[in-house]
């Protein structure tokens, strides 16, 4: 099915929604349509094995009635009828109704934007060539790996987001996704799975798809990672590191990240277990650590979900926290400066340190690709497995490790970050560099 | 609920060696109620056409809104397995399996209407201030989801299956002596939904006092001390320890990509105190809490016995997978959303009981710990298994001590299911997580205690 690039259709249900809301006598509403297509080409167990093609299409809406709020979403966009959107509107109220009045709820005022990017219908001759080529470079470099998982995928999503504020945010975004999952065998040994990936505005050009996103890196690391050893074991005889540096690899760098942009959000806001309510404008984190927001990179629209343009932030400052980031409710609730931040698209600036000159400068330790761990506590306690991860020894890159674990706070290591490499993995939705870490703790 | 032949063929046609139509409804309702404040009160419906084809060894989904013309969703996702024909001849043997026909709905008790839900939660935070003053927070989720799938296959498969969840998580947030907070949930899931969750306050008391007391002692915990130690996993996180350590290992698709489990069918891989089931429907005698009687791809479900005694006895499988194994198809592919196609899933994992006493098992223990609560999880290809710790307790000469700080646990499932000594007479169970594997999936899992040796993480 083909659609203008800023479909009017959606602009018109949305409309037709919020003066249903209105006719239901609300205060504020909502008013958001979206369609959404996928074009997926999957790559299973190292073979083209499925095409998947979906459309999706959903009216969500929200409203408030006396202080009261309820928010619904329908699966469908063409076919609500006049009446069935009274229908709907009317089963809000009565939803809205058994709420407690909390003064907090509110819908955005005055925000106008439009994003138009992207390829809006896929090139399966585009696919099809991406998929190829990774298959030829597993094949050539990384033959002991099985593609568990993977491919390349086509999205586009066309939204429109109307308010009784008279805010209109329009989007008709399209972009492209590769995909790796897998891992390596070699007799009765295995690796541990790994995955990469990352989402682009154009399959085209000459950069070779096992170029982007660093699927080819993680294909011929994961070849490399067959036989392990633990750490203690390696330095067995020279007094095992109890503790040492660590490199984290941008996965688990960007996984980290993720734990702090939750402590600045809602619910660690609202139910007092952020570590940085007070913290605003103060160092929480080394000065290396500049995190800035990339709302606009491919796949991302910069729009809120409570119907706000998210402007780029600046987050941490050469790691002084700038602001926290509530939703329109959450600072009202708190009386909260609102910093508006889309769902995803984040990039820490990288450094000065070659990515070689950081790794030769570990003399003991471990570089990271990824912590496999339970959610770190709200205080950032952690303790993860490393997965994907490298004995350092001596500046150099050793054997693969397993059963190892680290621990520390996360609060601390980023406070601890000693340096940060001039290179970055570059996923579309993120952008990190590797960042040495002194002081954790191995087991 | 719509009339599912409203939209269901009434004939399939037969190109192809395989094709599948599927009409999908998931509602959802989800309620977070934080300090007596409702900042989320939420219900959504997805709902949708699919048709699955495998033509010339290659599969076409295609998946289409509520309302779509199922001949076009069918010749798309037909359309969509030929397109793949570029990519030369694959091999196409005949898959196994049979088919079913048949209707399974969960009957509970009648919807909580939306105005109810919001008292009950009113009144649950009302009488958690009240009792427990020190907390910094209350934090309440109610939610229920509820999925069904009409199926009609060209096999003759033409099935309703339904399945339905509610679950309430209680957090409580306190400061530990620092300053610093402190967190610790509870969750409770039944079949059904908000309706058939107990939401009296005075009912959930025992629960609620005890997730305190549990908190109260987490506010003076001390870290774990890091490396390998005896421990005894309790009820609720033996259904963790199944999941991620043998159950992802043993799906048929992880196993054809080159698991370490595909080597040791029949051979010994734990103690032989254990033994471990994928249950499908029904255990001894009960539907279990996501019963599954038929898969997404037709299949009539069976369970499969993973773990026999120690001994690795079978994997779960797809048509597919158990076509290229060689074994039977087990009802495990499913799917989770309406644009989402089969794979192989788990459904009810559990450990089956034995005949051990928790109290004596944590008494024979001069020093370890005794974990209580998990998060989430992780499993690996080489079968070593993550899972969060917020909850645990040291052992010192058969006395359960201080409260320890959130840690993770890891290992290999096969050295610690072999290093099990000790499994409790006592069983949960409980679906109130998602499994993750591409797409979300409902699954419940349980277990009885289990003794055993893991690395914990730690100074």
């Amino acid at each position: 099915m083909n659609h203008t690039p800023l479909a009017p259709a959606l602009q018109d249900v949305a409309e037709q929604a919020l003066a249903a809301l209105v006719a239901q006598g609300c205060d504020a509403a909502q008013a958001s349509a979206r369609r959404s297509r996928l074009t997926e080409l999957a790559i299973i167990r190292n073979a083209p094995a499925l095409l998947r093609s979906t459309e999706t299409h959903a009216l969500a809406l929200s409203g408030i009635w006396g202080g009261r709020k309820a928010s619904t979403e329908l699966p469908a966009v063409d076919s609500l009828t006049p009446a069935a959107l009274a229908e709907a509107a009317a089963a809000l109220r009565d939803q809205a109704a058994s709420a407690p009045q909390d003064e907090a709820h509110a819908v955005s005022h005055g925000q106008q934007a439009s994003v138009v990017r992207g390829p809006v219908e896929p090139d399966l001759d585009q696919l099809a060539e991406a998929v190829g080529q990774l298959l030829a470079f597993r094949a050539a470099h990384a033959p002991t790996v099985t593609v568990e998982e993977g491919g390349a995928e086509h999205h586009h999503r066309s939204a429109c987001t109307l308010t009784t504020g008279g805010s209109h945010l329009a989007s008709a975004v399209g972009w492209y996704g590769l995909v790796f999952f897998g891992s390596a065998r070699e007799g009765a040994h295995t690796s541990s799975f790994d995955f990469a990936g990352g989402e682009c505005d154009s399959l085209a050009g000459n950069l070779p798809m096992p170029q982007r996103f660093g699927i080819g890196l993680a294909m011929q690391a994961l070849a490399r990672s067959v036989h392990t050893r633990t750490l203690a074991a390696h330095f067995a005889g020279q007094g095992a590191a109890a503790a040492g540096d660590v490199v984290l690899m941008p996965h688990a760098v960007a996984g980290l990240l993720a734990w702090l942009r939750g402590q600045l959000s809602d619910v660690a806001l609202l139910d007092g277990s952020s570590l940085y309510r007070q913290a605003v404008g103060q160092a929480v984190a080394s000065p290396l650590l500049t995190l800035d927001s990339r709302f606009e990179a491919p796949g991302l629209v910069p729009f809120t979900a409570d119907g706000f343009a998210a402007p780029p932030l600046r987050l941490l400052d050469a790691g002084r926290l700038t602001a926290l980031t509530p939703t329109l409710y959450a600072s009202r609730k708190l009386g909260l400066p609102h910093v508006p931040v889309a769902a995803d698209g984040w990039q820490l600036a990288a450094g000065t340190t070659p990515l070689a000159t950081l790794l030769a400068g570990v003399p003991r330790g471990a570089l990271v690709g990824r912590l496999s761990m339970g959610r770190p506590a709200p205080n950032g306690d952690f303790s993860g497995v490393i997965k994907n991860s490298f004995v350092l020894d001596g500046g150099a890159v050793g054997p693969a490790l397993s059963e190892t674990m680290v621990t520390g706070n996360v609060a601390q290591l980023l406070r601890d970050v000693v340096a940060v490499s001039a290179e970055r993995l570059d996923t579309g939705g993120f952008a990190m560099p590797w960042l040495r870490v002194a002081g954790l703790h191995f087991s | 609920m719509k009339d599912p032949t409203a939209t269901m063929p009434t004939a399939l046609p037969a190109a192809e060696d395989l094709l599948e139509l599927r009409r999908h409804e998931l509602h959802k309702t989800q309620l977070t109620m934080i300090d007596g404040s409702l900042s989320q009160h939420q219900r959504s419906t997805e709902a949708g056409l699919s048709a699955r084809v495998r033509a010339g060894g290659y599969w076409g989904f295609a998946a289409a809104p509520e309302g779509a013309d199922r001949a076009t969703v069918v010749d798309q996702a037909r359309r969509n397995a030929r397109a793949l024909a570029r990519f030369g001849v694959q091999p196409a043997p005949t898959l196994p399996g049979a088919s079913h026909q048949g209707q399974h709905r969960f009957s509970g008790r009648p919807p909580l209407p939306s105005s109810s839900a919001v008292q009950r939660l009113q009144a649950l935070n009302a009488f958690c201030r009240q009792r427990y003053p020190g907390l910094r927070s209350t934090r309440l989720m109610l939610a229920e989801e509820q999925h069904s799938k009409w199926l009609s296959t060209e096999r003759g498969g033409d099935s309703l299956a339904s399945i339905q969840r509610g679950t309430l998580v209680v957090v409580f947030v306190a400061e530990a002596e620092d300053g610093s907070p402190v967190q610790l949930g509870q969750h409770q899931s039944v079949k059904g939904g908000m309706a058939d969750l107990e939401l009296d306050p005075e009912a959930l008391a025992p629960m609620l006092d005890e997730l305190h007391g549990h908190v109260m002692a987490k506010r003076h915990a001390v870290p774990a001390r890091g490396g390998h130690h005896t421990v005894v996993l309790a009820p609720e996180l033996a259904g963790m320890l199944a999941h991620e350590a043998m159950g992802h290992p043993c799906e048929g698709d992880i196993v054809l990509g080159g698991a370490i489990t595909a080597n040791l069918l029949g051979q010994t891989v734990a103690s032989e105190l254990v033994s471990m089931v994928d249950v499908a429907h029904t255990w001894r005698g009960q539907e279990v809490l996501m019963p599954v009687y038929v898969d997404d791809e037709g299949t009539p479900a069976q369970d499969a016995v993973l773990i026999d005694r120690g001994r690795l006895a079978g994997f779960m499988h797809s048509r597919e997978t158990a076509e290229r194994l060689g074994q039977a198809p087990t009802g495990s592919a499913r799917a989770y959303g309406p644009t989402d196609d089969p794979q192989v899933r788990m459904r009810n994992t559990v450990i089956l009981p034995g005949s051990s006493a928790l109290a004596d098992m944590v008494a024979s223990v001069d020093d370890g710990y005794l974990l209580m609560k998990s998060t989430n999880g992780q499993a690996d290809s080489t079968t070593e298994f993550m899972f969060g710790i917020t909850l645990g307790y040291e052992i010192c000469n058969g006395k359960v001590g201080r409260a320890i700080r959130d840690t993770t646990v890891s290992g290999s499932a096969l050295a610690v299911l072999k290093a099990v000594d000790a499994v409790s007479d006592d069983m949960h169970w409980d679906a109130s997580g998602y499994c993750g594997k591409k797409q979300p999936m409902v699954v419940s899992m349980g277990g009885p205690a289990l003794r055993t040796r893991l690395h914990v993480g730690g100074e």
